[in-house]
């Protein structure tokens, strides 16, 4: 790309952001190995972040060169995908001195990544744009063409500015970027649950809402951090909707495949999209509840609308 | 609501959390008892206020009697030690397992907190 002369409004965006697509391993060694590199002779920041058995991969072609790159398992790191853009991209590249492009390789969407867990996975690939905006980054994020499904390779070109496609190493526009669509697309109802242990709570039965969520996760075979992670969650939602929902709600826990989970249901309508995913400086008093639920949760949805807001939460047994 | 697992939120009314705080004998500190959340917060906060301006180096938060420590609870004891003099600390003593574990999430490289569980 030549300089922006000519650029008509302003200058370039410096976040770049291409989704690329690969059909097998020497594909995604080809790009994704330079990458690298080329971030390592720039004496640029860099990380990459996929699922273990490509991080493996990464980290053998690499050879020496790894031991200046942080690797990051994306099945543990960004398990809950509503967890990556404040534990894992944000972490590392806010901890970066200024002055400096950083550079990160994020797998988030791999085959195997379940129904629950797509719509999660699909806003959070929106919502890195607008964590992002502004600031000199680049995160390449790899999508298996092989084994990923056709609606997930047409939402990373709504989630990505840019793509390299397979058997290409150029960028070019995704033709279809639009990943205000793709989370309101995703922000999907969340059905009452039919048998669930069912709690209503206002301020003052605040404390009795954990008793009773710790109390159902025990019997369901949470113990320890785990147990320990739900009270905290709870307390968390339920705060939030007697502060900022309508000062009352309906909690709920039951259990789901290997998991206890738990929602919270309030009137309130949650406006702020990068709510959760957002680090907060030291020194700044609040808004951490959101982002302490998404950091130690399996998984995080959330519904939000006229009708007010549901976020569920998954705590692996 | 009438799910067959409904728990009536009538039966515990009247028992919403208090926080008591009793200073501490012989040193500078309190022992705090109940638990730190929405509708104790103020005394919690009031309590690190009236902390940060002792003198002595340490001051004691025994915190073995709270059942419960939230979020914000956290946040302000990670505000208390952020305006805490230079070479003054709290130590925390025998939180429970969520402090520490906010704690360890949200402020893992906080100066001024030192948590003890003896």
């Amino acid at each position: 790309m030549t300089a922006a002369v000519s650029e008509p409004f302003g200058p370039p965006e410096p976040f770049v952001h291409p989704a690329f697509f690969y059909r097998d391993e020497r594909e995604y060694l080809d790009v994704t190995v330079p990458f690298v590199r080329d971030a390592l002779a720039a004496g640029e920041p860099v990380a990459v972040a996929v699922p273990g058995e490509r991080l493996e991969l990464i980290r053998d072609a690499l050879g020496d060169a790894a031991a200046s790159v942080r690797l990051l398992d994306m099945r543990e790191a960004g398990r809950n995908p509503g967890r990556i853009i404040p534990g894992v991209l944000r972490s590392f590249a806010d901890a970066q001195p200024p002055g400096s492009r950083v550079r990160i390789i994020g797998e988030p969407i791999w085959a195997g990544r379940s129904d629950l867990e797509y719509p999660a996975c699909a806003q959070h690939e929106a919502l890195i744009n607008a964590s992002f905006q502004g600031r000199a980054a680049t995160i390449l994020c790899p999508y298996d063409v092989e084994r990923l499904p056709e609606e997930v390779l047409a939402d990373a070109h709504a989630t990505h500015p840019t793509v390299i496609r397979s058997g290409s190493r150029q960028e070019q526009d995704s033709g279809t970027y639009a990943p205000g669509d793709v989370v309101a697309r995703y922000n999907e109802p969340l059905p009452l649950v039919p048998d669930a242990l069912t709690f209503a709570f206002d301020a003052d039965s605040l404390s009795q809402a954990r008793h009773v969520a710790v109390g159902e996760g025990s019997r369901h075979g949470l113990t320890g951090v785990k147990l320990d992670d739900l009270a905290l969650a709870v307390a968390e939602l339920t705060t939030n909707s007697v502060v900022h929902g309508g000062g009352s709600g309906v909690m709920r826990v039951w259990t789901e495949d290997g998991h206890v989970v738990c929602e919270v249901r309030d009137q309130g309508r949650l406006v702020d999209l990068l709510a959760g995913r957002r680090p907060v400086p030291r020194g700044q008093r609040g808004g951490r509840g959101l982002l302490l639920v998404n950091l130690i949760s399996d998984l995080v949805r959330v519904h939000t609308g006229a009708d007010g807001t549901t976020v569920r939460c998954w705590f692996a047994r | 609501m009438n799910t067959p697992h409904q728990v009536p939120a009538s039966a515990a009314r009247g028992s919403v959390p208090r926080l008591a705080v009793f200073p501490l004998a012989g040193r500078s500190g309190v022992r705090a008892a109940g638990e730190i959340a929405l509708t104790t917060r103020a005394i919690w906060e009031g309590v690190l206020e009236e902390a940060v301006l002792e003198d002595d180096d340490v001051y004691y938060l025994e915190l073995s009697d709270v059942t419960f420590v939230d979020v914000a609870g956290a946040s302000a004891l990670a505000a208390a030690a952020g305006r805490l003099q230079d070479g003054r600390r709290f130590v925390v003593r025998r939180p429970p397992s969520a402090l520490r574990r906010t704690l360890d999430l949200l402020w893992p490289d906080q100066a001024g907190i030192e948590v003890s569980t003896s």
